[in-house]
């Protein structure tokens, strides 16, 4: 042998061996093992939390370094993504490897009871019978016919006649199908990660946005304005939230084009974007605060939209509110109720943030005047998760054809049915039959058993 | 309340249907295998009444739903389940002696959510849907015929011990075994209903996701270890046909897969958290 073929033949003998790596099954027991014990590793060590807590649970020097090995977000990190990409290619390479076996399944099989044929049945009987072959013909096929449903293809040949039944043939395609839609649903993900986003907005009731935020913290703008017109929620008697819903339009060149009313498990899709009901809340609108000064007498109301400076009544100094929080938690853990954050501006100074108690009004004293939280007018407002996710129908094709391929699998079989009609030396009908199938073969050999014995009690 | 009454006579139905198993195959008397049988119908029958009661009383209270929302519900369907369909297996591949490796996990189950709050309440909106009562249901069944699985695994590998050493089964509980590959038969017919209804629950739990919150997929701790048991039985399904594979290690498998089928439903609630409404014993 030259050399030259020597290398060529040692090449293919190497691709030959990575060939026969992709394709064994021990390399998927593997490669599944393997997955689900990184999955583990992924819940005991919590994903994704913000940094601040990690540090809280671990040293400084350990939480760097599961952050270099991609710990914190591993179901993104190169090397978990590098294992599914492994299990892909390892499903495409034994596709192709079955590929020709499988499609040999399905193509059209003898259907002649030859000598040969017969040889390799396992589960096949010979019957003779004194009844004209015409009856015999006639209960005989009636009989598998009730097994196989539909008409058998005859042959004549010089042997006898020649019946074949099929069912099932297609289910040979039942690892294509639970294979292939593994990669369908890979693909249908790839796809939303590439082309989808996901965003957050809260629209104030009234309202009306035309842009999200997304993930990373920047806006997206939409092309077209969603308007909450309500919000609303009922409550439990014991005070826990039953349904919650937002009556929402969609607002496109200035006319609205859908309105609808979304809830937990119902939202609303446009144009490939969906807006799930997720949460809820309320921040003021406006506040009246009572100021009194420093004898305690009233210096008068002062109603202040939040966000705006207003004057204190007889001075030069300003107020301003800022901020609201429904239940304020003190330092020491108590709840001190309702709070709304103002800051005072008294001039050539910084301004002074303070926060005032709703319940507690001796404790608004800040210089020289106090302050009584009259009335908070609130405005609800509604918070919607935001999903375009072009990739999702693939994921939904992809898990359904799964089950339906993994049932295929597991409760259907490619069966085939022989029966063989002859005269025998005496002039009596002979005949023989027998099956194959590809699958659950102990429940087929018991089904074939029962046929032949019903053959049997024919001539009764 | 009534149903809890119900509830507690199964346990002790459950509990004698258990001593009744273990006794089967113990003596190795005939008729006592049949009593056990009965008693644990008997039992899925008291219990069976119970769920139903149960859920005539939540409309009563004007909550109206089907139980299956809480730890005690869910740990009380599986309770169920697993007896149902280890019936059915028992029935259909006549093993009446894996009865004492099954049947105790119904006793404990119900002991266990006996321990748990039990009061009905109304649902928060997420779970007001009905991809819920497919989600829950089409998982419990495969939980349950895993543990079936994992039952006749078990005694594969004490008769495959015991097959290699021959001569000395007569007289004891393992010359009373189905052989070792009836039990390996079983084992896989049963993940083999176990694993397309866990494939059904973890694609309706998505599509429930994908409707309540926006994603189908979150890697939730939930989420991430159903995945992690569907990946084992994948393991098992193709380790079956692998040449030195088959038997001992898919065995073996069967019965890791059930350990973290466990994990999945309770470890996660009690040991890690996630999304999942039965988080802790709240
Ligand atoms: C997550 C990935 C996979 C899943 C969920 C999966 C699922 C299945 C299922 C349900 C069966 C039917 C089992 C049975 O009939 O007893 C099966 C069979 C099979 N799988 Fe996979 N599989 C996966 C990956 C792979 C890969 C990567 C390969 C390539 C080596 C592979 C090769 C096979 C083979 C050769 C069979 C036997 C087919 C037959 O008997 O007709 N599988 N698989």
């Amino acid at each position: 042998m030259p050399e030259d073929n020597k290398v060529k033949q040692k090449q293919t003998d190497v691709i030959d061996k990575i060939w026969g790596i992709f394709i064994s099954l021990r390399l998927v027991v593997i490669l599944l093992l393997v997955l689900s014990v990184l999955s583990i590793v992924g819940t005991v060590i919590e994903q994704n939390k913000p940094p601040q807590e990690y540090y809280h649970l671990f040293r400084p020097e350990t939480v760097e370094l599961l952050a270099k090995l991609g710990l914190l977000d591993m179901y993104h990190s190169w090397w978990f993504t590098s294992c599914l990409a492994l299990l892909a290619l390892n499903i495409i390479a034994c596709t192709m490897e079955r590929y020709p076996l499988i499609m040999k399944g399905l193509r059209k099989p003898n259907t002649v009871l030859d000598e040969k044929l017969e040889a390799g049945l396992k589960d096949s009987a010979k019957i003779r019978y004194s009844l004209p072959s015409e009856t015999v013909e006639k209960r005989i096929t009636a009989i598998a016919g009730k097994t196989f449903s539909g008409a058998p293809v005859v042959t004549d040949t010089e042997s006898g006649r020649h019946f074949f039944y099929e069912k099932g043939k297609y289910t040979r395609l039942s690892f294509f199908l639970t294979h292939l839609s593994i990669l369908i649903i890979f693909g249908g993900a790839i796809t939303g990660s590439l082309l989808g986003f996901k965003g957050y907005v809260n629209i104030n009731e009234g309202e009306t946005i035309s842009a999200v935020k997304v993930r990373q913290g920047q806006n997206t703008d939409l092309n077209f304005s969603l308007q909450c017109n309500s919000f609303n929620v009922d409550y439990y008697d014991n005070g826990a939230p039953k349904d919650y819903r937002s009556d929402l339009s969609v607002i496109r060149n200035g006319k609205e084009v859908i309105r609808k009313t979304i809830r937990v498990n119902d939202p609303l899709s446009y144009e490939g974007i969906t807006f799930y009901q997720s949460s809820f809340g309320s921040i003021p609108e406006t506040v009246t605060l009572e100021i009194r000064g420093r004898d305690g007498g009233s210096l008068g109301n002062v109603v202040a939209p939040v966000g705006r400076q207003v004057d204190i009544p007889r001075s030069d100094v300003k107020i301003e509110v800022a901020d609201y929080r429904e239940h304020f938690h003190m330092q020491d853990g108590s709840e001190a109720g309702t709070v709304v954050g103002v800051n005072i501006y008294r001039p050539g100074t910084a301004p002074e943030g303070v926060w005032l108690f709703e319940a507690h009004p001796d404790m608004n004293r800040h210089g020289e005047y106090s302050f009584v939280v009259k009335n908070i007018q609130l405005k609800k407002y509604t918070g919607l998760q935001v999903t375009k996710d072009p990739g999702v129908w693939m994921v939904w094709t992809g898990s359904v054809l799964l089950v339906a391929g993994i049932m295929m699998a597991f409760f259907m079989s490619h069966k085939k049915f022989w029966i063989r009609m002859e005269k025998d030396r005496k002039g009596r009908v002979e005949v023989t039959a027998g099956g194959t199938t590809n699958k659950n073969k102990h429940a087929f050999a018991a089904e074939v058993a029962g046929l032949i014995q019903s053959f049997r009690e024919v001539s009764k | 309340m009534t149903n809890s009454l119900l509830f507690g006579i199964s346990i002790f139905v459950y509990f004698f249907s258990m001593v009744l198993y273990v006794s089967y195959l113990a003596f190795r008397s005939e008729s006592l295998g049949k009593v056990a049988t009965l008693t644990l119908l008997a039992g899925v029958v008291v219990e069976t009444a119970a769920i139903f009661l149960r859920w005539f009383e939540s409309y009563q209270m004007g909550i109206g739903r089907a139980p299956l929302t809480n730890l005690y519900e869910s740990l009380v369907f599986f309770a169920w389940t697993v007896a149902i369909v280890y019936l059915i297996i028992e029935r259909k591949f006549k093993i009446k002696t894996a009865g004492a490796f099954v049947s105790p996990f119904p006793f404990i189950i119900m002991a266990y959510a006996s321990l748990t709050p039990n009061e009905i309440q109304p649902l928060v909106p997420a779970l007001q849907s009905n991809w819920l009562i497919s989600h829950v249901v089409t998982c419990f069944v495969g939980y349950a015929a895993f543990a079936v699985s994992f039952g006749v695994s078990f005694l594969y590998l004490f008769k495959v011990k015991a097959e290699t050493r021959p001569g000395k089964q007569e007289g004891t509980f393992l010359g009373y075994l189905p052989s070792s590959e009836v039990l390996d038969e079983v084992g896989y017919k049963t993940i083999a209903i176990g694993f397309p209804l866990l494939t059904i629950g973890i694609i309706t739990g998505a599509f429930w996701a994908n409707v309540a919150w926006g994603t189908y997929w979150s890697w939730d701790p939930k989420e991430t270890w159903s995945l992690i048991v569907w990946l084992i039985y994948a393991a098992y399904l193709h380790a079956r046909i692998t040449k030195g594979w088959r038997g001992n290690k898919a065995a073996l498998l069967s019965i890791v897969g059930f350990s973290a089928t466990l994990f999945c439903y309770l470890g996660v609630n009690l040991i890690l958290s996630g999304l999942h409404s039965y988080g802790g014993t709240s």
